[in-house]
């Protein structure tokens, strides 16, 4: 009855609405964009290329590179940020003393802006000036290019990343241990299980689901890296570590090659679509195993 | 009843007679006027322009209201107000070569502005050149940029340097009349065992970077006998980036960036003169700020050993007409007008455009301008004559040899006779980014000088076939202050 009540529109209308014009009207403008030649600056009138933009795009080598850039941070750091958040929860469960202390100091650079962060850590990495290269200085070893050389400046990125992020996973991965049951626990050690043993048996498959979500919600950011790279390196030296987001700042907002970054914007959208479908679906056995 | 009746009236006359005497002191008056200015995070810049407004405030009762924002991202802000014809902001502080880009949404000089005293004082490199856009003006320098070389005195006076120097390198111990021994000087000097080495340059991405291997590449490039071909054949605009003259200019920067402390590679323009300031570096290339802040004992530890020159040049340049290296009978200087100084323009939409003209003529009179100039953090540099004729005010920061070698480096600089301009061309981010990726690459050794500037012609020739190649013809002769091409 109350299901043909006409009130009802009253209700949906305006989130749909809303929905619509935050939202979807965004995304079909930016995809008409993208079949577009579409230039701010120099002003340029628009001209429809049709896949002229992603055709440009798929055979640009700057484009590969933050894809394999952006990749190379995303996995490295998410799967050091699990091992090392997952290895720190387990500590502070087993009530190590002043947990307390460890568990609200270890969340402060979850809390901090990654600008404030990445400003702290150009000047720590600073080759001269940076403390870093003093303290390695005072063992007689020479100053390192931690940000002038590629690998040395994504490594660098890495770090700050796992410094950063890590507590996120500390914080989900401890949420998700006090909830396992402790009679599990009980029956493991009347049967002699050894801590090796009580943690590949129980404790890693129980906690499959939350680490799958945990690692899940942090690759799909780390995707969007952006701020920690521009203040770090600028994506430099050269295009050693320009990430996607980076290469789309610099395309939309520098170049304001508005057409091309759109484009660049819905390959992005793809390939984290593929990462992300990809990754549940070789999970899902797995998981439908522990349920 | 009639007390109180006359006290009211006591006080209205009073209250009115003051406001009269404040009007009559803002002259002319903008009282209820606040503008306000896009500018570069400060000090530099951002601080000279508060510089003007305290000024301006005094004299018109106006106020203005100074936005800052990091250098990266001033352009983006400015073009994002201006294409949306937003009038954020009443006028905007921008580099020379966003000109073009910025021209369809600024208004013209008003007329009255273009003549007397204080225009003619405008040195003709700035009011001619660089404040013109196809023959019209739509903006105001406010600093004065070029390129200059700055030494170390007390290093190349001392007879025992001079004495090693010659024997090692067979000439006298001196500022650089060419890049050759530029690097001979630097490489002499680094000494990292005792924290002095060569010299200090910028060699970072998105740190002011490749102006600084432009001012090499000039001395190469930048013909007398086919002017303007800098950067693109002024006939055809084919991009000249990587002609030998470019690969020339290129090797040797790389080679500087070795003759450097061991960050040298993260080096924007900030650092470098923080190295000079320090002491930690012999020589050194830059804007006319590294004088001013290595003269200034609260910053730095060489004041009193701060000496200036004209950039190195060279006798042998490359033709692009000919294809071939022209030799001259003398070593030609070719001093790079490097970013070409901060300019200050209105925006049309801007609703205050009377009074933002005006905050702009008290902006950079030459009193106003010239404090700015002589105050070490503000980032003005001399741009008007009256600025390097004025020894006595320069006396207050520089000793009187500091003061003559400084000054007389940047006149001559800007009125050299073979001064190289700085590109100015719409979509100038574009060209210029694929530069600065090159040369990361280059000077990490990833890939040969040679084939780094092949990569940027390649991409230089692609943006002005797609911008429209008669266009940027047009606008790059403009800029160089060739006549249109029929």
């Amino acid at each position: 009855m109350m299901r043909n009540d006409p009130i009802k529109h009253v209700f949906i209308w305006p989130a749909v609405l809303v929905v619509l014009a935050i939202s979807i009207f965004p995304l079909i403008y930016s995809f008409t964009t993208s079949f577009l030649s579409y230039r701010l600056i120099p002003p340029i009138p628009p001209r429809v290329v049709w896949f002229g933009n992603y055709v440009t795009l798929l055979q640009e080598p700057r484009f590969w590179n933050a894809i394999l850039t952006t990749t190379l941070i995303a996995f490295i750091a998410v799967g050091l940020q699990y091992v090392i958040g997952f290895g720190v929860a387990l500590a502070l469960n087993a009530r190590v003393p002043g947990e307390r202390l460890f568990r609200v100091a270890l969340l402060l650079p979850m809390l901090l802006a990654p600008v404030a962060v990445a400003l702290v850590a150009r000047m720590i990495f600073n080759p001269t000036m940076g403390p870093l290269n003093q303290f390695l200085s005072m063992f007689g070893l020479a100053n390192l290019p931690f940000l002038t050389n590629g690998h040395w400046a994504l490594g660098c990125i890495i770090a700050v990343e796992i410094w950063q992020w890590t507590p996120f996973v500390i914080l989900m991965m401890l949420a998700g241990l006090q909830t396992l049951p402790e009679d599990v626990y009980e029956a493991a050690e009347l049967e002699n299980a050894s801590a090796w043993q009580q943690f590949w048996g129980i404790t890693f498959p129980m906690m499959l689901p939350i680490s799958a979500t945990v690692v899940f919600i942090r690759l799909i950011e780390s995707y969007k890296i952006m701020d920690t790279v521009f203040v770090m390196t600028g994506g430099g030296p050269g295009v050693d570590t320009e990430t996607l987001t980076l290469f789309a700042y610099q395309e939309g907002f520098k170049k304001f090659n508005l057409g091309y970054t759109s484009a660049l914007s819905f390959l992005f959208l793809i390939a984290i679509t593929i990462i992300g479908v990809t990754y549940l679906a070789l999970l899902r056995p797995h998981l439908e195993k522990s349920r | 009843m009639l007390r109180r009746t006359f006290l009211m009236l006591t006080t209205s006359l009073a209250v009115a007679c003051a406001a009269s005497q404040a009007n009559a002191a803002c002259s002319p008056d903008y009282s209820g006027v606040t503008l306000t200015v896009a500018s570069q995070t400060g000090p530099y810049i951002a601080s000279a322009l508060k510089l003007g407004a305290d000024e301006w405030t005094k004299k018109t009762c106006g106020k203005v209201n100074v936005v800052e924002f990091p250098w990266s991202e001033l352009y983006p802000k400015i073009v994002t107000s201006l294409t949306a014809s937003d009038a954020t902001f009443d006028l905007v502080s921008f580099a020379p070569a966003w000109l073009p880009d910025f021209v369809p949404y600024l208004s013209e000089m008003p007329k009255a502005m273009q003549s007397g005293k204080d225009w003619d004082d405008v040195e003709p490199a700035y009011r001619e050149r660089l404040m013109v856009w196809e023959g019209k003006i739509y903006s105001q320098s406010m600093d004065g940029d070029v390129h200059t070389y700055t030494y170390r005195t007390d290093l190349f006076s001392d007879p025992k340097e001079k004495d090693a120097f010659k024997a090692k390198y067979g000439y006298d111990l001196a500022p650089p009349k060419t890049w050759k021994q530029y690097l001979d000087i630097a490489e002499f000097f680094q000494r990292p065992d005792k924290g002095l080495w060569g010299t200090a340059e910028a060699f970072r991405r998105g740190g002011q970077q490749f102006w600084f291997f432009f001012s090499h590449a000039a001395a190469y490039t930048n013909n007398p006998n086919y002017p303007g071909a800098m950067f693109f054949d002024p006939e055809t605009m084919d991009a000249q980036i990587n002609n030998p003259g470019w690969v020339k200019g290129l090797e040797e920067y790389i080679r500087a960036s070795k003759l450097g402390p061991p960050n040298a590679l993260n080096f924007s323009f900030g650092e470098v003169n923080a190295a000079v300031a320090g002491g930690q570096v012999a020589e050194s290339i830059g804007w006319g700020d590294t004088g001013v802040i290595a003269a200034d004992p609260k910053q730095s530890k060489i004041s009193g050993k701060v000496g200036s020159a004209v950039l190195p040049g060279s006798d042998e340049i490359w033709n692009a007409k000919t294809k071939k290296w022209d030799k001259f009978p003398e070593v030609l200087p070719a001093p790079f007008m490097a970013f070409g100084g901060w300019q200050v323009a209105v925006p049309k939409v801007g609703k205050h455009q009377e009074a933002a003209w005006d905050f702009i003529k008290t902006l950079t009179s030459p009193e106003v301008s010239g404090q700015a100039a002589i105050t070490g953090g503000t980032g003005v540099n001399p741009y008007r004559k009256s600025h390097t004729a004025n020894l006595e005010l320069w006396s207050k920061i520089f000793s009187p040899q500091e003061a003559k070698e400084y000054l007389g480096a940047q006149a001559d600089s800007i009125n050299g006779k073979n001064v190289a301009l700085d590109m100015r061309l719409p979509g100038y981010f574009s060209y210029t980014e694929v530069v600065e990726i090159e040369l990361g690459k280059a000077l990490a050794g990833q890939t040969t000088p040679q084939a780094a500037l092949d990569t940027v012609a390649k991409e230089w020739n692609r943006l002005t076939d797609e911008f429209g190649r008669a266009k940027q013809l047009a606008a790059y002769r403009a800029a160089m202050g060739l006549p249109p091409k029929n």
